[in-house]
């Protein structure tokens, strides 16, 4: 219970895992917002084969990035040695990636 | 067209507010909003849906993470069982009973919605004594609080039945699509005795992981339409980020309030599916 409540019990040479993982989320929504948002004004526009595609690289790019969040979180653990985390980031990572497979063959 | 657009991005603003304060993926309206006012095809609303709870989590995570209300560390742990959940429901879908599951899982969130409003009027946790998993797993955490401008230090129980209750409520969102955090959030609040910000905090973070899954299926299948998902994949980042700034000043108990009516309406919908 001693180590409840004061700041960084282990002093880390790196940044907090919330930040790093907060700067990934900002700029993968960033990306996605502005395709999109290109996107739509391209539709009103009424070019709409390119608005298509605009609004598909923007729906992918916000797709991505849990799945980026995921490996990343693994990967710092991993820098941290926190080996039991790390496993628990590859745990989800497969059981994600079985979910991806499964559901593209019964399609 | 121009009309519809703004329409449905208006609409998917209020969800990504209300999604990104209560810890919910937000088709709760989406899906109805959708398929009643606009005509738009079931599957095509759902895959909408399901591509905006990303949204809906990664708008809002930044200003969580940055306020370190997430428990990341929590996060992970549950995250094992959300998507072995996921995956186990879709691996036995069909060979289940679906109207059995919408009673039980129904049932279930009608209990949780009973003590959410016996505990309406508390604003953090008292007393909580931390198990040993949690201990040795480093699960406590803490986090500034701006509207009650102090710093909160909790400790976190029920690490094992909190992993286990994600596994069933990964299964309902592999099997029946439905509770992205509408189960996470009362398991973490009242197994696991995690502050109520945190705990809707820390939901909003994992539903996108989940979500990622069903979404890339539904791209497969060419389920996603975009133009009717681009307005609302915008309207709700644009609203949870919105969102995420306004819930950092809330209280917990009025946090909490707001969700009692939507677990115990979301408690009767699906008793009803199940009975019908």
């Amino acid at each position: 219970m001693t180590t409840h409540g004061s700041e960084p019990d282990i002093p880390s040479p790196h940044e907090p895992i919330e930040l790093t993982l907060a700067r990934l989320l900002r700029i993968g929504s960033f990306i996605a917002a502005v395709l999109i948002a290109v996107g739509i004004g391209t539709m009103l526009l009424g070019k709409e084969a390119l608005a298509t595609r605009l609004i598909t690289a923007g729906l992918l790019a916000l797709l991505a990035t849990p799945i980026m969040r995921v490996i990343t979180a693994g990967l710092i653990f991993v820098r941290e040695k926190d080996w039991r985390f790390a496993c628990f980031c590859l745990v989800v990572i497969c059981a994600l990636a079985a979910g991806i497979y499964l559901g593209r063959v019964h399609s | 067209m121009l009309v519809q657009t703004l329409e449905i991005f208006l609409i998917a603003i209020t969800a990504g507010v209300f999604g990104s304060i209560l810890g919910l993926g937000g088709g709760i309206i989406i899906v109805p909003v959708l398929t009643l006012l606009f005509n738009v095809p079931m599957q095509t609303a759902v895959a909408a849906s399901t591509v905006s709870i990303i949204a809906t989590s990664t708008g809002a995570a930044v200003a969580f993470l940055q306020d370190r209300l997430t428990n990341t560390r929590v996060a992970i742990w549950l995250e094992m069982g959300t998507s072995t959940g996921a995956l186990s429901g879709a691996l036995i879908a069909g060979y289940l009973n679906q109207r059995f599951l919408y009673i039980l899982f129904g049932l279930l969130l009608a209990y949780s919605g009973y003590n959410m409003f016996k505990a309406r009027k508390n604003e953090l946790p008292e007393g909580v004594l931390p198990d040993r998993l949690s201990q040795k797993l480093q699960l406590q955490g803490s986090y500034t609080d701006r509207q009650l401008g102090k710093r909160i230090d909790y400790q976190v129980t029920g690490t094992i039945p909190g992993l286990i209750i994600m596994y069933f409520s990964g299964i309902a969102a592999g099997l029946l699509g439905i509770g992205a955090g509408i189960f996470k959030v009362p398991a973490m609040d009242q197994i696991m005795r995690i502050p109520f910000k945190a705990s809707t905090a820390t939901s909003n973070f994992m539903i996108g992981v989940t979500a990622a899954s069903g979404a890339v299926v539904y791209f497969a299948r060419g389920d996603v339409k975009p133009m009717i998902t681009g307005p609302v994949v915008l309207g709700v980042l644009l609203g949870a980020i919105l969102g995420a700034k306004l819930m950092v000043r809330l209280k917990s108990s009025t946090i909490r309030k707001l969700f009692i009516p939507i677990i115990i309406y979301t408690a009767f919908e699906m008793i009803y599916r199940g009975l019908k």
